[in-house]
């Protein structure tokens, strides 16, 4: 091959591998515009959840952000009125002593669990990427309406990157 | 036997080449030598969970090919062999400078691939894209100047320019 050739197939070719890099640059953290990195704080998602009117809540949990090397902790789970009260939450304490049945998950590796110390719950762990749905039972059936459903991690947020760990469902009669 | 010119900058390549192979072939050893429990299905150190984690935030078009493979076990741990295999054999070549160029095309394909996938992860900085860009690019990098000094290819390259097909040689090394 001749030298033109050459010079214009490597001109080609860095264009090619710079594209490449800045392109995976802009598709993982928007680098070329909003640098965002998904990995420093927890974050869940909550779509999917259900709740019935005789106090069943289907929480579909998700976990969408965090470190790939250790789990998210939910340690409260909150069902609330649209106006923001509290009309029943669970604990660390309730949501780390549930059966492991209560759990259960979209992937079979790295499953989401109960977390206790001895008789002392701390809450749920969900592994990054794990989509997972607990099963919770309210004491009391519930009126049909619309409420709020809301986790905290136990860094004590309940929003990482603008978006809130919750969502609201509605209770139909 | 006929003699081969090597231009200066091919002595200063072998820096970058070893390193670059030992990158992946390393990913082998930690696998089948340091932890044989990384591949093993049934142990909480199974690789195949870490595929779980590139979920949230993996390059669209390929997010639904990785949830179908976590959801088939089977399918996940031949990917994982394959994945593995071809880590250990072109990065060992890509080390010992045996068919570099075509070891480089296929490290490229592994390193911007994972790119896609893992890409987004980076607790302590940008990690995973830091590393698929730049293996990527090197490896890349690799198909076009080949290695022809302190390598294999240099033995080979005395006996041929590249595996004939038709009028033209193919250089593989």
């Amino acid at each position: 091959m001749n030298g033109k050739v050459i010079t214009i197939i490597a001109i080609i070719m860095i264009l090619f591998s710079t594209g490449v890099t800045l392109g995976l640059y802009q598709i993982n953290f928007q680098g070329l515009g909003n640098l965002t990195n998904y990995s420093k704080t927890p974050a869940y998602s909550l779509v999917g959840t259900r709740l019935y009117e005789n106090g069943t809540l289907f929480l579909q949990v998700a976990r969408t952000a965090g470190p790939d090397t250790y789990g998210g902790f939910i340690v409260l789970v909150q069902l609330l009125y649209p106006n923001g009260t509290v009309l029943y939450q669970w604990t660390g304490q309730q949501l780390g002593i549930l059966p492991s049945s209560s759990i259960k998950n979209e992937f079979p590796l790295h499953p989401s669990k109960p977390i206790k110390i001895g008789n002392y719950g701390v809450g749920i762990e969900v592994p990054l990427g794990q989509n997972s749905t607990v099963i919770l039972q309210l004491p009391h059936p519930i009126s049909p309406g619309t409420y709020i459903i809301k986790v905290w991690d136990a860094d004590g947020q309940s929003a990482a990157y603008g978006n809130k760990f919750q969502i609201i469902v509605k209770v139909d009669s | 036997m006929a003699q081969v010119a090597v231009e200066e900058t091919q002595k200063f390549l072998p820096i970058l080449r070893i390193t670059l192979g030992f990158m992946f072939f390393s990913a082998f050893v930690r696998r089948a030598i340091n932890v044989p429990a990384k591949l093993d299905p049934n142990s909480s150190a199974y690789v195949g969970g870490k595929l779980i984690t590139f979920l949230p935030h993996a390059w669209a078009p390929i997010k639904g090919m990785l949830e179908s493979i976590l959801l088939n076990p089977s399918l996940l741990y031949e990917f994982i062999i394959l994945f593995t295999a071809l880590e250990a054999i072109f990065g060992l070549f890509m080390i010992l400078g045996f068919l570099t160029r075509l070891s480089g095309l296929v490290l490229a394909g592994l390193a911007w691939g994972i790119g896609l996938a893992a890409g987004w992860l980076g607790s302590t900085c940008v990690d995973e894209w830091q590393i698929a860009a730049v293996e990527g690019a090197a490896a890349f990098m690799f198909v076009f100047t080949g290695s022809r000094w302190f390598s294999i290819d240099y033995l080979l390259a005395k006996k041929s320019k590249g595996i004939r097909v038709g009028k033209y040689n193919i250089p593989l090394w």
